[in-house]
């Protein structure tokens, strides 16, 4: 029992970060349409950014902030940029540009930071709680919470202030939007601006707690069976999703693979199961576009392609 | 206008063979790299650039491929049974990969075959007796109907004959009713539906024949690596044979042969231009920051692909009109 608990606080503290990426993917979408395959891209430099602010011997908390800013910089200028020429080429084209990001990003970090694993500086107090028979660092509960709290926060702007009233109407109908006054391109620059914020985020609270290095940039795929999973249109979808992955990844790792490993070895001749918890994500993924194509909390219809 | 694609088809082909014997090994190496990528750069843009559906598990087919004909080659069959072979396991894995598109259209599809890669990807690490694992299958020199297949010179005359196969038989395809239904589909399959075609028959079809060809360009890469491991045939390798069938010009007839040896040749010469420069500590990440760019830059300028660009270089007269977010096929195949 107290490894189901251990495990279930590590798969939501996990999971917490997956939904602040998936968030940023479903709000690009949304709004311009556009697949971001280079999320995991600006995880990966918001935690090199983060890094490299902390280095320079900025307070951790102005250092978060700072990266944020600069990824939201980076985030509107690819938009204005990259995608903007876009906006009529084919999907798959859109795709494969997104992609093309993400392998310049890759590269310039390799230069600039070279291939090696990097101990990330200490961000949150060292220590850990032990209660209830389970073990965590303060470090996963720090960014578990900072990321739930950034994930609802998110949600709440987006549904409470006049920026997200502008942000709906603008991914709603953008003649509708256009007619009654809103900037729609400009509301498309801010949201790449804010999903890349999220995800730089993102980036550092994972550099946190697995280091850093250019693996980083992976994590902007588990977006993906996220948000189908969630419903492609749904920013709380994408919160409940994310958790709901970190959990299953989780579990799978702690308690279905031993378990699978041990069947395996028995009966035929494989003797490891790899990384199931990585592949188990899109297994999820596909039995949801088969059996409800919309997500949990997508609606039918309107967003299939 | 059959004879005249076959008659190009060829003349390519010797040029490529041609090219192959002037510049000793590593020219053998680099024709047989175009002519495997361009094999598979043909089965892609079967998929998407005609019939319109988006995949991003091309690397795994390819996978597929080597490790099939690996294993027939390995346990004594000829090569060119493995070959077949691997393009029957190719057709079969990706029509399987393909029933999910029966339901599914544009953006979820591309996500599904996403998931399909991952999936593919696990599987060659883990299923030990047939893949051998993270350490990858070594595939020993094999024979081609009893001609030893020992050296690069000697696999580039297989896979030229395979794309020179290939190519015309694709443009064959889409002379016929099914490579025309595939048109339609890609344009709408509510209008295909409409015209009475079966959509779910023509789209499982358009996988099985991209499939097999995958299966086809992967046998012969593993041959010509003589290893399939799974970090060979990653969504990287997916996104590179993407760029191809784009930067060729998607749905037109001779952009994936530009494309493949575009972008395998690209690395190539950037090696060669940061060698001169004096770069060489950093030219790895450069190849890698170059050859992102280069695809961003021509996504955005270029969306059509240099097929476009040479035809705007040609005489007027036989220029390709009605410039279009996606290019209109019936224009681009001669008439």
């Amino acid at each position: 029992m107290t490894l189901v608990l251990q495990l279930a606080v590590a798969g939501l503290a996990i999971g917490s970060v997956y939904a602040l990426i998936a968030i940023g993917v479903v709000l690009i979408y949304k709004c311009s349409g556009v697949v971001n395959f280079a999320q995991g891209a600006y995880a990966m430099v918001g935690a090199y950014v983060s890094y490299a602010l902390l280095r320079a011997g900025l307070h951790p908390v102005l250092a978060i902030i700072g990266c944020m800013v600069v990824l939201g910089g980076l985030g509107s200028l690819t938009e204005r940029l990259v995608l903007r020429p876009m906006l009529k080429a084919p999907l798959v084209a859109v795709m494969m540009v997104t992609l093309g990001l993400l392998i310049v990003a890759r590269a310039a970090c390799l230069i600039i930071w070279g291939p090696d694993q990097i101990a990330f500086p200490k961000v949150f107090p060292e220590g850990a709680i032990s209660a209830a028979g389970i073990f965590v660092t303060y470090n996963y509960i720090a960014a578990g919470i900072l990321a739930l709290v950034l994930s609802f926060g998110f949600l709440a702007m987006y549904q409470f202030t006049r920026i997200g009233l502008q942000q709906r109407c603008a991914a709603d109908n953008t003649r509708a939007a256009l007619a009654i006054g809103i900037h729609v391109s400009n509301q498309v620059s801010i949201a790449w601006a804010m999903s890349a914020a999220l995800a730089g985020l993102a980036g550092t609270l994972l550099a946190t707690l697995n280091g850093l290095s250019l693996d980083l940039a992976g994590i902007g795929m588990i977006a993906f069976p996220v948000i189908v999973v969630g419903g492609l249109s749904s920013l709380f979808g994408a919160l409940v999703a994310g958790l709901l992955l970190g959990l299953l990844q989780s579990f799978t790792d702690g308690l279905l693979s031993p378990v699978l490993e041990d069947f395996l070895r028995e009966h035929t001749s494989i003797y490891s199961v790899g990384a199931l918890q990585q592949v188990v994500p899109y297994a999820l993924l596909v039995l949801m576009l088969l059996v409800r194509p919309q997500g949990l909390f997508g609606r039918r219809g309107t967003e299939r392609v | 206008m059959n004879t005249r694609h076959l008659v190009i088809a060829v003349a390519v082909a010797l040029l490529m063979g041609a090219l192959s014997l002037a510049f000793g090994r590593f020219g053998a190496y680099m024709v047989n790299a175009v002519a495997i990528a361009g094999i598979g750069a043909l089965s892609l843009n079967l998929l998407i650039g005609y019939g319109g559906q988006i995949s991003f598990a091309q690397g795994a087919l390819l996978g597929v491929g080597a490790y099939t004909a690996g294993n027939i080659s390995n346990a004594g069959g000829d090569g060119l049974l493995a070959i077949l072979g691997a393009g029957v396991m190719g057709a079969i894995i990706s029509a399987l990969i393909g029933i999910p598109a029966l339901r599914l259209r544009g953006l979820y599809f591309a996500i599904a075959t996403l998931a399909a890669q991952a999936i593919l990807e696990y599987l060659f690490k883990i299923l030990d007796p047939i893949t051998n694992g993270v350490s990858g299958l070594v595939i020993r020199p094999t024979t081609i109907l009893g001609i030893p297949m020992t050296s690069d010179r000697s696999l580039v005359v297989p896979s030229l004959v395979i794309l020179v196969i290939v190519w015309v038989a694709v443009s064959r395809l889409m002379r016929i009713d099914l490579g025309r239904s595939f048109l339609v589909l890609r344009e709408s399959e509510i209008v295909a539906k409409g015209m009475g075609i079966d959509v779910a028959h023509a789209k499982i079809l358009a996988f099985f024949a991209s499939g097999f060809i995958a299966g086809l360009a992967g046998a012969l890469a593993g041959f010509a690596n003589r290893l399939a491991s799974p970090e060979a045939f990653t969504l990287d390798l997916s996104a590179d044979y993407i760029a191809m069938i784009i930067i060729g010009g998607l749905g037109t007839w001779t952009g994936p042969l530009i494309g493949a040896a575009f972008v395998v040749l690209l690395p190539e010469a950037i090696q060669r231009v940061g060698e001169a420069a004096g770069l060489s500590d950093i030219l790895s990440p450069l190849r890698e920051l170059a050859f992102g760019l280069l695809i961003i830059l021509f996504l955005i300028f270029e969306p059509r692909g240099l097929t476009a660009l040479l035809s705007r270089l040609k005489p007027r007269s036989l220029a390709v009109p009605a410039p279009g977010a996606v290019p209109a096929t019936g224009e681009s195949l001669p008439p």
